[in-house]
């Protein structure tokens, strides 16, 4: 039972390193897809539409700070809490990671045809980055409460 | 990735649907849809491909009759499994099935008996053939415009109000799908509607002319040609 238990400690650990890769590839992906796409329609402009793409990145590098800080000696205590903040964290990061890829393909479909709304386009997309930041930002304040 | 993204980057490739009202010039030809149409599965190709043989007006013989244009949707939604897809095609064939039969009322017919047309009308307008609207002025807002339009003899206004629903049917299911496979197909059949929009310009364009032609020939017989007696 304990190698179980230990087993789903380790993996809280490493969750939000993975969810969050996975959520910057399909994010990237996606945005950078609408990037390829609006390329061909307009005639400038292309280091935005690439530079948006590259927004939900972020989600991996707060997967990495939350795998840092949650790594430490594993023990049958102190497993069950590193399981449910990384798991959680990293659903969190996962989710936000998708949706962040489809606002900015969403953004980058619309600032191609009127450019002034360019700014105003990614608003949706920085909000949905302040939901992973709040998800990154108390997964660290909840982890200095586990024990190790 | 999901369906739900399965074509951003073709349609983050063609121009905003609604650009292509307001544009001077057609932003995005036929022959250039269908070369970006290209990025669709085989399967995906099929079921577009018989989403248009249904749809578009120009893919029907003059003289096709009711049964072979009835096979022809069922046969189609066999291969239509997307529901947003089957709703407007139902949604069309019921405008379609409206239309036809406010034509046949105009033209002095009586009703035809049993189910007329496509739809959940069917049996509804031949019951209720002297009504106004055929008593679906509520159901189907967009008739009463017609049925007036029909009335008064204006064609050409008619086909800007036809044009005009099918667009904002359109729209309305557009804003359910984004960079999935149903947007793609939207997107064309909008496309189709600002083709026969633009050829709707043209043969007015053309009535016009044949008015211009007639006046002036009839204008001819006052000419005299120098040498001719008086």
């Amino acid at each position: 039972m304990n190698e179980l238990v230990m087993a789903l400690g380790w993996l809280g650990i490493y969750a939000p390193m993975a969810l969050g890769a996975v959520a910057s590839a399909i994010g990237c992906a996606i945005a950078g897809q609408a990037s390829i796409g609006a390329m061909t329609e307009t005639d400038g402009g292309y280091g935005r539409f690439v530079g948006i793409s590259a927004f939900p990145s972020t989600f991996v590098i707060y997967g990495i700070v939350i795998m840092f800080t949650l790594n430490r000696e594993v023990t049958p205590e102190n497993s069950p809490g590193l399981f449910g903040v990384g798991i959680l964290a990293g659903i969190a990061m996962l989710y936000c990671g998708i949706w962040q890829g489809r606002a900015c393909a969403s953004a980058i479909n619309a600032a191609k045809e009127k450019p002034e709304i360019f700014g105003l386009a990614l608003a949706p997309a920085a909000i949905i980055e302040g939901f992973g930041v709040f998800a990154f930002v108390f997964a660290l304040v909840i982890s200095g409460g586990i024990s190790g | 990735m999901s369906d739900r993204d399965a074509y951003t980057a073709l349609v983050c490739s063609l121009p905003n649907s609604e650009r292509l009202f307001i544009a001077k010039k057609p932003p995005l030809s036929r022959l250039r849809l269908d070369s970006r149409l290209k990025a669709l599965t085989v399967a995906d190709a099929e079921v577009l491909a018989r989403l248009e043989h249904v749809l578009s007006w120009n893919e029907y013989a003059v003289d096709i009759t009711d049964a072979v244009a009835l096979k022809r949707v069922r046969d189609a939604l066999k291969v239509i499994r997307q529901p947003a897809l089957r709703k407007i095609v139902h949604e069309r064939m019921e405008m379609r099935t409206a239309m036809s039969a406010l034509r046949l009322r105009r033209d002095g017919l009586a009703p035809p008996a049993g189910a007329f047309g496509f739809g959940r009308w069917a049996r509804h307008i031949p019951a209720h053939w002297a009504e106004s609207c055929f008593g679906l002025g509520a159901a189907l807002p967009w008739l009463k415009e017609a049925q007036r339009l029909i009335e008064s003899d204006d064609p050409l206004a008619l086909e800007r109000h036809l044009l005009d629903t099918s667009y904002l049917m359109l729209k309305r299911h557009a804003a359910r799908h984004q960079f999935d496979f149903e947007a793609v197909a939207i997107y064309v059949l909008i496309w189709n509607i600002f083709d026969r929009w633009a050829q709707s310009d043209a043969s007015a364009a053309a009535r016009r002319f044949e008015f211009l032609a007639h006046a002036a020939m009839a204008q001819l017989g006052d000419i005299r040609f120098e040498g001719e007696p008086a």
